[in-house]
C-alpha cells in the first residue's frame, strides 16, 4: 500500500517532469507546428469544405469541426511526443541516467507524456480561436460544467495513452516512422471529423478501444451534445487504467530486456 | 550492406564526363546517404502507409463535408503525396550535409556546383512519382477512380513534372534549412499548406482571392489541374499549357534554390558559419 508521503512524492515527481517537459515543448519548432499551426490548417480545410458543401455549415457544424480538428492536433502531439518519448531520451543520452536514478522511471515517463498531451491541447484553443475570429463561430457549451471534467479526462487518458505508445514504439527501431503511419488512421477510426456512423461497420469495435474516440465524444458531448457525456468520460477513465497497466508491464519488460542485452542506449 | 556501384574510370576534373559523374553518381550516393527514410523500416510506414491513410481520410472527409464525389479528393491527395518524397527528401538531401558533418568536405571540393546540386533531384523525382503512382493504384482499387487509357501518358507526364516542381521547392527548403535549428520545420509547413492552397482538397474557385493568387505560384496547382483533366480525357494539346506552367514554376524554384545554396556557401566562408549549429 502506498503511503500518503509516498503518494505526495510521486505526484511531485510527475509534476516537476511535467513542467520541465512543457518548457522543452515551448521552444520546439516541431511541436509548435504540430500543436498550433497544423490544426489551424486542418480546421481551415474543414471550414472551407463545409462552406463548399453549402447548407450544412451551421453554427453547430463549425463547432463540431473546430473541436474535431483540435482533437486531431491533440492526437498528433500525443502520437509524436509520446511515441518518441523514450527514443528521444536515447538520442539525448539521458535515458540511462533516468533509468538508473532512484526515482521510478514510469512516473518520469508519465510526467513527460502528460505534458505532451497538455501541450497538445493548445490545438483545441487554436482551432476554437480560429473558428471564432475568421468564421464567426459562436462559443457556447450545452453542458458548461461538464466541459472541464471532459477536458481533464481527455488529458489524463491521452497522457497515459502516450505512455503506452512510448513503451511499445520503442520496441521498433524507428519509432518516428510508426508515428508518421498512425496519424491519419486514428483520425479516421475515432470519428474526429467524419462521424463513425458513415464509415464501414468493422471500424466500430476498433474505435471503442481507442481512447481518443471517447475523449472527443466527451468534449463534444459537453459542448454540443444533447445529454451529459458521462459514458465517454467513464470510458476515458476505464481505458486509461487499462492502458496504464499494459504500459507499466511493457515498460518493465523493455527496461529489463535492455539491461540484460546492454542495449539501453543503443538507438 | 552492399555498396553503391560507381564508375572508377578516371576523368579530367571539370570535364563533361566528370560533371556527369558528379551529377549521376553524386545524386545516387546522396540519396542513399542523406535521405533518412531510404530503408524499408521507415520507407514503408512513412512513404507508403501514411499516404494510403491520407488518401482514404480526405476522400471520406471531403465527400462527407461537401457531398462531392470522393474521386476529387482521392486524385488531389494521390498527387499531393509525392511531396512527402520531394520536399522532405530534398530538404534532407541538402540539410543533412550539415547535420552529418559532410558539408565542409563538400564545399571544399572543386566539384561543379550545378552538377552537384542538380544530381540530387533525380532520385527524388523518381521517388515522388512512384509514391504518387502507388496512390493512384489505391484510388483505382478502393475508390473506384478510373483512368482514360488514351491519356494515361499525359497524366504520367503531369505527375513527373509535378514531382520535379515539388522537389525544386524542397531544394529551396533544403537551402534555408542550412541556417535553421530545425531543418524540417519549413518542409512540414509546406506539405500542410499544399493541402490547403493548391486545389488538393478544396476547389480553387472556393478559395478566397488572395489564396487563389498564392496558389498560382506554388507547385502542384497547375500539375494537379493537368492530372485531373487528363484523367477526364484531356489530351496533351489541351493541358500542355498547365504542364508547361508547372514545369517553369519548378525551374524557377530550382534556380532560386541553386542561387540560395551558392549565396549561403559564400556567406558561410565570409562569416565562418559553414558548420555552425
Amino acid at each position: 500500500m502506498v503511503s500518503l508521503a509516498e503518494l505526495r512524492s510521486n505526484l511531485h515527481q510527475v509534476g516537476r517532469v511535467w513542467v520541465f517537459q512543457i518548457r522543452i515543448f515551448l521552444i520546439s519548432d516541431f511541436f509548435i507546428l504540430t500543436a498550433v499551426v497544423q490544426p489551424v490548417i486542418f480546421a481551415t480545410i474543414a471550414f472551407l469544405l463545409f462552406q463548399v458543401g453549402g447548407e450544412s455549415a451551421g453554427e453547430q457544424t463549425l463547432l463540431f469541426a473546430a473541436l474535431g480538428t483540435g482533437m486531431m492536433g491533440v492526437w498528433s502531439t500525443t502520437l509524436f511526443g509520446g511515441g518518441g518519448a523514450i527514443a528521444w531520451q536515447r538520442w539525448e543520452s539521458t535515458l540511462e541516467l533516468l533509468v538508473a536514478a532512484p526515482r521510478r522511471y514510469d512516473l518520469t515517463l508519465l510526467g513527460q507524456t502528460l505534458a505532451t498531451t497538455t501541450f497538445g491541447f493548445y490545438s483545441m484553443v487554436a482551432t476554437l480561436a480560429w473558428g471564432v475570429l475568421l468564421f464567426g463561430m459562436p462559443l457556447n457549451a450545452n453542458y458548461p460544467l461538464m466541459l472541464p471534467l471532459s477536458l481533464l479526462a481527455a488529458v489524463i487518458g491521452l497522457g497515459i495513452m502516450g505512455m503506452l505508445l512510448a513503451t511499445t514504439f520503442v520496441l521498433y527501431r524507428h519509432a518516428n516512422a510508426l508515428s508518421n503511419l498512425l496519424e491519419y488512421p486514428v483520425w479516421i477510426a475515432t470519428g474526429m471529423l467524419v462521424p463513425l456512423a458513415l464509415l464501414p461497420g468493422w471500424l466500430g469495435p476498433i474505435s471503442w478501444v481507442l481512447l481518443p474516440t471517447w475523449a472527443v465524444e466527451a468534449i463534444r458531448g459537453a459542448a454540443i451534445g444533447t445529454e451529459p457525456p458521462w459514458l465517454p468520460i467513464g470510458m476515458c477513465i476505464v481505458l486509461a487504467l487499462i492502458y496504464y497497466v499494459i504500459a507499466r508491464r511493457v515498460l518493465v519488460y523493455v527496461i529489463d530486456k535492455a539491461r540484460r542485452d546492454a542495449t539501453l542506449n543503443l538507438a | 550492406m552492399s555498396a553503391i556501384p560507381v564508375s572508377t574510370v578516371p576523368s579530367q576534373p571539370g570535364s563533361l564526363r566528370a560533371n556527369w559523374r558528379i551529377f549521376w553518381n553524386g545524386g545516387r550516393i546522396s540519396y542513399a546517404a542523406l535521405f533518412n527514410w531510404a530503408r524499408p523500416s521507415i520507407y514503408i510506414p512513412t512513404l507508403l502507409g501514411a499516404p494510403t491513410f491520407q488518401i482514404l481520410y480526405f476522400a471520406a472527409l471531403g465527400s462527407y463535408d461537401t457531398g462531392m464525389d470522393p474521386e476529387f479528393f482521392a486524385i488531389g491527395n494521390a498527387v499531393q503525396v509525392c511531396s512527402m518524397a520531394g520536399i522532405y527528401g530534398m530538404t534532407m538531401a541538402v540539410a543533412n550535409e550539415r547535420w552529418f558533418g559532410t558539408l565542409p568536405a563538400l564545399m571544399a571540393s572543386p566539384a561543379n556546383r550545378a552538377a552537384l546540386f542538380g544530381g540530387r533531384f533525380i532520385p527524388f523525382i523518381v521517388n515522388g512519382f512512384l509514391v504518387s503512382a502507388y496512390g493512384f493504384v489505391l484510388c483505382w482499387i478502393f475508390l473506384d477512380v478510373r483512368f482514360d487509357a488514351a491519356t494515361l501518358g499525359v497524366m504520367v507526364l503531369a505527375m513527373i513534372v509535378t514531382a520535379f516542381s515539388c522537389s525544386a521547392i524542397g531544394a529551396v527548403m533544403g537551402g534555408v534549412s542550412l541556417r535553421l535549428r530545425d531543418g524540417l520545420f519549413g518542409a512540414n509547413l509546406l506539405v500542410f499548406l499544399f493541402l490547403l492552397f493548391c486545389g488538393v482538397n478544396i476547389p480553387l474557385s472556393a478559395l478566397p482571392d488572395w489564396m487563389q493568387a498564392v496558389s498560382q505560384v506554388l507547385p502542384f496547382t497547375h500539375g494537379l489541374a493537368a492530372v485531373r483533366l487528363a484523367i477526364d480525357g484531356a489530351t496533351l494539346a489541351q493541358v500542355g499549357g498547365l504542364i508547361a506552367t508547372e514545369f517553369f514554376i519548378g525551374v524557377a524554384y530550382a534556380v532560386a534554390a541553386f542561387f540560395l545554396f551558392t549565396w549561403l556557401e559564400r556567406s558561410s566562408y565570409r562569416n565562418a558559419t559553414l558548420d555552425a549549429r
